[in-house]
């Protein structure tokens, strides 16, 4: 059976446009999506950063921005979740690392669908263009939270952001659907179509099988939000009432009757869940690579972990109502997404173990990424034990609108990803750019960070619990929560410390692409494929030639071998197995 | 993007042994387009639950479907299983290297393809003539939904067909359909009268137009057997979804 | 080598296969008009009649039927899944609208 894989026999491009900027080569294309991504973090950083001033001193005139009124504090909230949410958790873990890596590791010379590949991040920058010019049209940006909940999202009188702000807003998240689909269904592609001989799928490195999987999960999820989002724009320019019952806004009936906000909560958490592991499994898989890697052991249960991921991803689309427990449902529906939502912390304890069993015994070396991958378990944990709470109706309808969902979320799906990409960037900088990353501030920058993340988003549990309600500009007005004003107190000045602490990151980043000590091609001394190309690789990854692949990904501390690992392409020991 | 060439089909002889077998066994256009009609299902599936879920809250739905619209909508049902009978006929002719006649049974598709668009967009300007918007209908004014839903299930799949019959004629006719395009286009503008919202709809195939003039002349190749058909997978998956449409649609709003 | 599939002598089948969908859309009509079932019955003997036509659509027309193994289950259980579970936990939601009467 000839193969349908493909070499690449495009040559390398020359000129400055084809090679930097309409490149094809998944390999800068990974670049730019980074470098979005982190344009994108450091907006939404500083979003989160007025938003954090603000409700400590509500009646401070800010330099830049003014006197944030009420309705500027939810377009700072719907604009931080979304822009982090979209263009940072989604882009870089998948956009970014995957598609440099994906094609590496699993020894193909580039990605399915070069100009497929190209057409999807310049696709999200439009997507991202679009959503940042929302800030800038009258009225502002819209202020419906990310979730976009209608009937405030679906009419245009209803506040003074939902204008043409929340047009755009929807448009731009349609346009990173379309762009999100064409990415996915290139890295599962890549996957199923293109892996080196001798690279099976059960020798994938757990990278890869994240990004594999984490595909599947936005090729089936980002379609559905397509439609919702067609519909919800229907419904604001073109008067149809698919989700807008028969409303009243400032005395005056709008023209639509009979719809159901509870379709666009359906259709959006359809898709809301399943993105909740796209921002989270790739962290995951960076997680396995980096922890096996800086224990020197093979990673604990890797079939055990691939499994896991699947039934994650499998189980992440069968949920979707633990968001809606408060907006009333069925109480058999209820009952059935609370029980498989605490399934959900069976595969999730699963590589947890595996993750610790990883480390146990280990000759664990504590450079900064396996700080970092560290730092994930420990966020992954803490934010994850507060799930099983939050899955019970019961307790939700309780927390649901509580800071303690704030902290939740945050934990788990904001700053554990981000560990992840932390991870990843100090992992694999030496191999993108050729240089190594100082590791001295890399190390100041993950204590800070560790340190400062958990002062910010810990306090919010018990914020929660004493009645601390989200979504509020002000709590000095209301006698009770006055009391608790003190823990925004100490979680803004936590806040403002970690942020700055991540100057120390960029500056260490900047610094090492140009000045940093030469990187050789195997730093790490880590075995997958990415390791045995030259550092930064060659256009067409590995020099002309494809590689063989006799190993599976984790082989390290190997008894009998030369040195303490045995590459994938490493022929020793694989006829022995 | 002249200078790169992206050889997926040449490697298919001589690359063998470099790589592992292929999980689907299938040419990666081909699970590409596999993948993407996954989702695309999808897409529409959750236009179909809309759909649902209004009118399950609706039990005033309105059924204002007259034997002529049933007769209609039964014929241009017809048509797109025709056309996917031709399309398959297409392939067949393109693997036994037939290029005559994978150009006339991809011209059939098209045609039937085409009847279809034209069928429902007479219905279309018949209800709004009528009456329907997508906002309301003249049958049940308290259900403003069965306009809304009517257009937008319709309507995304005429977007869909259209795309199909210029994806269609591209790798039948590659260039020398750019003009018959733009004629299609500007004929369409011209003819149909401007209070009629084909009039403005049309402009879709100038989209469609400029779009494939950049594809063609960025990429220009001879389409094969298997980008034939990849392009049937698309037409055959455009008619599968008006197998749903249409009972959903107008068979449960039958006027009896 | 299967780059593209030869299953050109059985063409015939094709006709049949066209034939049968057809058939099956009349039948569609000719209950949309005979009215034997009352509505919601109605609407599922018209959607697995849909049901049949797709899945004889997706298996000859599209070749999924000659694809392999893996390919077809993986695809068909897929897309099978996301509806089953979004119609699985939609219709008791749906139909506590109905009964509670919030139009």
């Amino acid at each position: 059976m000839a193969t349908s894989a493909t070499t690449h026999a495009h040559a390398a491009p020359q000129g400055f446009i084809r090679k930097y900027i309409f490149s094809l080569d998944h390999k800068v294309i990974g670049i730019q999506y980074f470098f979005l991504a982190l344009t994108a973090v450091w907006v939404g950083m500083f979003l989160s950063l007025l938003m954090r001033l603000h409700l400590y001193w509500p009646n401070a005139v800010l330099p830049l921005v003014g006197e944030i009124k009420p309705e500027t504090y939810l377009s700072l909230l719907t604009m931080h979740g979304t822009i982090m949410i979209f263009f940072v958790l989604t882009t870089a873990p998948q956009g970014g690392f995957g598609n440099y890596f994906l094609p590496i590791q699993i020894g193909a010379p580039d990605m399915a669908f070069p100009v497929l590949n190209m057409l999807s991040f310049w696709t999200t920058f439009v997507a991202f263009v679009v959503m940042l010019s929302a800030f800038f049209v009258t009225g502002g940006a819209p202020l419906h939270g990310w979730t976009g909940y209608p009937p405030l999202s679906a009419v245009q009188q209803a506040g003074p952001g939902e204008g043409l702000g929340a047009d755009l807003w929807i448009g731009s998240i349609a346009i990173f659907c379309i762009a999100s689909l064409m990415g996915a269904l290139n890295f599962l592609t890549t996957t199923l179509d293109m892996r080196a001989k001798g690279m099976t799928l059960m020798r994938m490195p757990l990278t890869c099988w994240s990004w594999f999987i984490t595909a599947i999960l936005g090729l089936l999820a980002f379609g559905v939000l397509l439609s919702a989002g067609i519909l919800l724009l229907m419904d604001r320019n073109l008067g149809t009432s698919f989700y807008v019952p028969l409303v009243v806004v400032n005395g005056q009936i709008m023209g639509h009757k009979g719809g159901s906000p509870l379709l666009w909560q359906h259709l959006f958490w359809f898709f809301g869940h399943p993105e909740v592991y796209i921002a989270i499994l790739p962290g995951m898989g960076v997680t396995s690579q980096i922890l096996s890697t800086f224990s020197r052991k093979p990673i604990f249960g890797y079939k055990a972990m691939v499994y896991a991921m699947l039934a994650i991803g499998f189980l992440g689309f069968m949920v979707w109502g633990h968001h809606m427990f408060m907006s009333g449902m069925s109480p058999y529906s209820a009952f059935a997404f609370s029980i498989l939502t605490m399934c959900i912390g069976v595969p999730s304890a699963i590589k947890t173990f595996n993750w610790l069993g990883t480390m146990l015994h280990g000759r664990i070396r504590f450079k900064t990424p396996m700080l970092y991958a560290i730092g994930f378990v420990s966020l992954f944990v803490s934010g994850g034990l507060s799930g099983p709470f939050l899955a019970q109706p019961v307790l939700d309808i309780q927390l649901h609108d509580t800071y303690f969902v704030v902290g939740h979320f945050h934990l788990i799906m904001g700053v554990a990803a981000i560990f992840g990409m932390f991870a990843a960037t100090y992992y694999w900088v030496p191999k993108m750019f050729g240089r190594m990353m100082n590791e001295f501030w890399g190390r100041v920058h993950f204590f800070i960070t560790l340190i400062g993340t958990y002062a910010i988003f810990m306090p919010m549990h018990y914020l929660g619990i004493a009645g601390g309600t989200r979504r509020y500009s002000q709590y000095t007005e209301v006698a009770y929560m006055q009391k608790l004003m003190p823990i925004h107190g100490f979680m803004t000045y936590a806040a403002i410390i970690t942020i700055a602490a991540q100057f120390i990151f960029v500056i260490n980043l900047f610094w090492s692409i140009f000045k940093g000590p030469k990187a050789s091609d195997n730093p790490w001394e880590a075995t997958t494929l990415e390791w045995t190309t030259a550092t930064p690789p060659p256009h067409d990854n590995f020099g002309g030639v494809t590689p063989v692949v006799h190993n599976g990904p984790y082989e390290y501390g190997v008894p009998g071998a030369a040195r303490d690992y045995v590459m994938q392409t490493d022929p020793a020991i694989g006829a022995a197995h | 993007m002249a200078d790169v060439v992206l050889d997926h089909t040449a490697a298919s002889h001589g690359a063998a042994g470099q790589y592992e077998a292929p999980l689907f066994g299938a040419y990666s256009k081909k699970v590409g387009m596999w993948l993407f009609l996954a989702s695309d299902s999808l897409t529409f599936g959750a236009l179909l639950v809309a759909f649902s879920y209004n009118r399950l809250s609706n039990p005033a739905w309105p059924t204002p479907f007259r034997v002529e619209s049933i007769t209609n909508a039964s014929i241009m049902t017809a048509c797109l299983l025709s056309s996917s009978l031709t399309m398959v006929l297409a392939v067949f002719a393109a693997q036994r290297h037939d290029r005559a006649w994978t150009r006339n049974w991809l011209l059939a598709t098209m045609v039937f393809g085409t009847a279809f668009i034209v069928l429902h967009g007479m219905e279309w300007s018949h209800l709004i003539h009528e009456g329907m918007t997508p906002f309301g209908n003249p049958w049940a004014p308290t259900v403003p939904q069965f306009g809304g839903t009517f257009f937008t299930l319709t309507g995304m799949h005429m977007l869909h067909v259209t795309i199909g019959v210029i994806y269609l004629g591209v790798i039948a006719l590659r260039k020398w359909f750019l003009p018959i395009l733009g004629a299609i286009w500007l004929v369409g503008f011209f003819v149909i009268p401007s209070d009629n919202v084909f009039h403005y709809g049309i402009h879709v195939l100038l989209v469609g137009l400029i779009v494939a003039t950049v594809i063609l002349f960025l990429k220009p190749k001879d389409y094969d057997a298997h980008d034939v058909e990849v392009s049937g997978l698309y037409w055959h998956f455009v008619d599968l979804v008006w197998m749903f449409i249409f009972p959903l649609v107008y068979l449960m709003s039958t006027k009896i | 080598m299967h780059d593209v599939a030869k299953h050109d002598d059985a063409k015939g089948q094709y006709f049949w296969v066209w034939g049968a969908l057809l058939f099956l859309t009349g039948v569609e009509v000719w209950l949309g008009y005979r009215q034997i079932f009352v509505p919601v019955r109605m609407l599922e003997v018209l959607l697995m009649l849909s049901v049949v036509k797709s899945a004889l659509i997706i298996a000859y027309f599209m070749h999924l039927k000659f694809e392999t193994a893996l390919m077809r289950w993986m695809l068909v259980i897929s897309v099978c899944a996301c509806f089953v579970i979004m119609y699985l936990f939609f219709f008791p939601d749906a139909g506590r609208i109905l009964r509670l009467g919030v139009g």
